[in-house]
């Protein structure tokens, strides 16, 4: 790549499908978010939301079609494409034997992530995520709110330019969801983000563009803002 | 490498924070104390065979046990994720747990060289035999622990993934007493898949380069088939 050539685009999905047997999970979605971008992917239980982002993280792989992140095909350049990609799944999961801070570290080597700024990036993300007093605590002690921030920063923690975030709100209380947007929206500018949901109103605080997925099939995207008053009707004109 | 080495570091740190392996290696002792206690006055003959065929019992009995939350527990609590989204191979994250469940293993078997201390302090052992014998229960051990990150690869129950290394082991332990019911080709193959077979001439100081085979393409089968477990997704 030269210096004259734009940057790649942080997603670009071309007919990828996804089937389990005879059930198409999804079908023929198209789909590119430009860097810097936060997207949101709509729809309700079952319409594909987490078939799309786990191939995108590379836990799956496309039945056809192909998937690019930040220039990497996931199928064909695996490491690279990862290397490019922070993922935060919907359980929030953690190891439960370790400390906060031991698991930012563990996954931060995971991520390659060398060894002298370890420390580093852990407490970038730990600040970024307001866990800096958490760094000790045993991972089972914390909230849901608290694992939430906690996955969050180990998708992170390595720097990637494409961050995934499935159902980031699931699970949190009023007041945790209301900090969860503002952490989101303070991730704009520095990463591309590409995060699913299925809270209408959250999504339009939340999100520059939302991106509708139905029974496996992209029904519609549009542009958001915190002051949209009809993604209501356009939603339940898609459905 | 590195991306293993961290993966070992956290597999270690995990066995030695659960109390599965503290309770498998108390079972283990104790039971073995039992009945080394009960050869070595009946038989009053310093060696330890009675011991290494015990051992190998107890290692079909409880290597499930521990090998049964590898993959297992990684899936129940959704953290497999996260170890397949990071930019490392899957024969890396294969590799970290069985070489951590190993070393578990081992560090058990070696607690029991407290008997041969016994037998060295009551009378003179033949050390021979008794390397050659820590040797074979070393490449048992290795098949073991492969078969069972195998089966803990394949459910996220880890009862299931318990009963069947169990089912496996077992299978393959008596898989010559069945042999000579089965037909033409078959018979010689399945004398060939039994784990007695192979076990008890090693142990008993009859090194055969395709015994030792036998467990070592058995693990990198194992090992093999967990990582492409993995992969296919």
């Amino acid at each position: 790549m030269t210096a004259s050539s734009p940057a790649p685009l942080a997603v670009s999905a071309l007919g990828v499908s996804k089937s389990y047997g005879p059930v198409a999970a999804l079908a023929d979605v198209n789909l590119t978010i430009k860097p810097g971008e936060i997207v949101c992917l709509l729809g309700p239980n079952g319409s594909g939301k987490t078939t799309l982002i786990r191939l995108l993280a590379g836990f799956l792989s496309p039945s056809a079609g192909s998937l690019q992140v930040a220039g990497f095909d996931v199928q064909r350049q695996p490491m690279l494409a990862r290397q490019c990609t922070g993922y935060a799944p919907e359980s929030a999961p953690v190891y439960r034997h370790m400390r906060v801070g031991e698991f930012l570290a563990f996954m931060a080597r995971l991520r390659q992530v060398p060894a002298r700024e370890v420390k580093a990036a852990v407490d970038r993300v730990a600040e970024q995520l307001a866990l800096t007093d958490k760094l000790q605590a045993p991972l089972p002690t914390l909230s849901r709110g608290y694992r939430q921030r906690v996955c969050i920063a180990q998708a992170l923690v390595h720097s990637p330019k494409l961050l995934i975030l499935d159902e980031p709100s699931n699970g949190l209380d009023p007041r945790q969801i209301i900090e969860m947007r503002h952490l989101i929206r303070s991730l704009a500018g520095h990463y591309t983000v590409l995060m699913s949901s299925h809270i209408l109103s959250e999504v339009a605080k939340t999100a520059d563009r939302v991106v509708v997925l139905l029974g496996g099939r992209l029904k519609g995207e549009r542009r958001v803002s915190a002051d949209d008053t009809d993604l209501e009707d356009w939603f339940l004109s898609l459905a | 490498m590195s991306a293993f080495l961290v993966l070992t570091r956290k597999e270690l740190s995990a066995a030695l924070l659960s109390p599965i392996a503290y309770t498998v290696a108390a079972v283990f002792l104790l039971v073995l104390g039992y009945t080394f206690s009960l050869s070595l006055f009946a038989t009053k003959v310093a060696n330890l065979q009675y011991i290494f065929h015990q051992i190998y019992v107890l290692s079909i009995l409880l290597t499930p046990v521990l090998t049964m939350r590898a993959f297992a527990e990684e899936r129940r609590a959704d953290t497999l994720e996260l170890l397949l989204t990071a930019p490392v191979a899957e024969v890396w994250i294969v590799l970290s747990k069985y070489v951590s469940l190993l070393a578990v293993m081992l560090v058990i078997y070696a607690l029991s060289g407290v008997y041969a201390g016994v037998l060295a302090w009551v009378g003179e052992p033949d050390w021979g035999p008794i390397l050659v014998g820590y040797g074979s229960l070393a490449l048992l051990a290795s098949l073991l622990v492969a078969i069972g990150v195998l089966a803990s690869s394949l459910t996220e129950n880890q009862v299931i993934a318990a009963a069947l290394s169990m089912g496996l082991f077992l299978m393959l332990w008596f898989a010559d007493s069945v042999a000579p019911l089965l037909p033409g080709p078959l018979e010689p193959l399945a004398l060939n898949l039994s784990l007695i077979g192979h076990f008890k001439p090693l142990v008993t100081g009859s090194v055969f380069l395709s015994d030792a085979m036998y467990f070592i393409s058995g693990s990198l089968l194992a090992l093999w088939l967990a990582s492409r477990r993995l992969a296919d997704r």
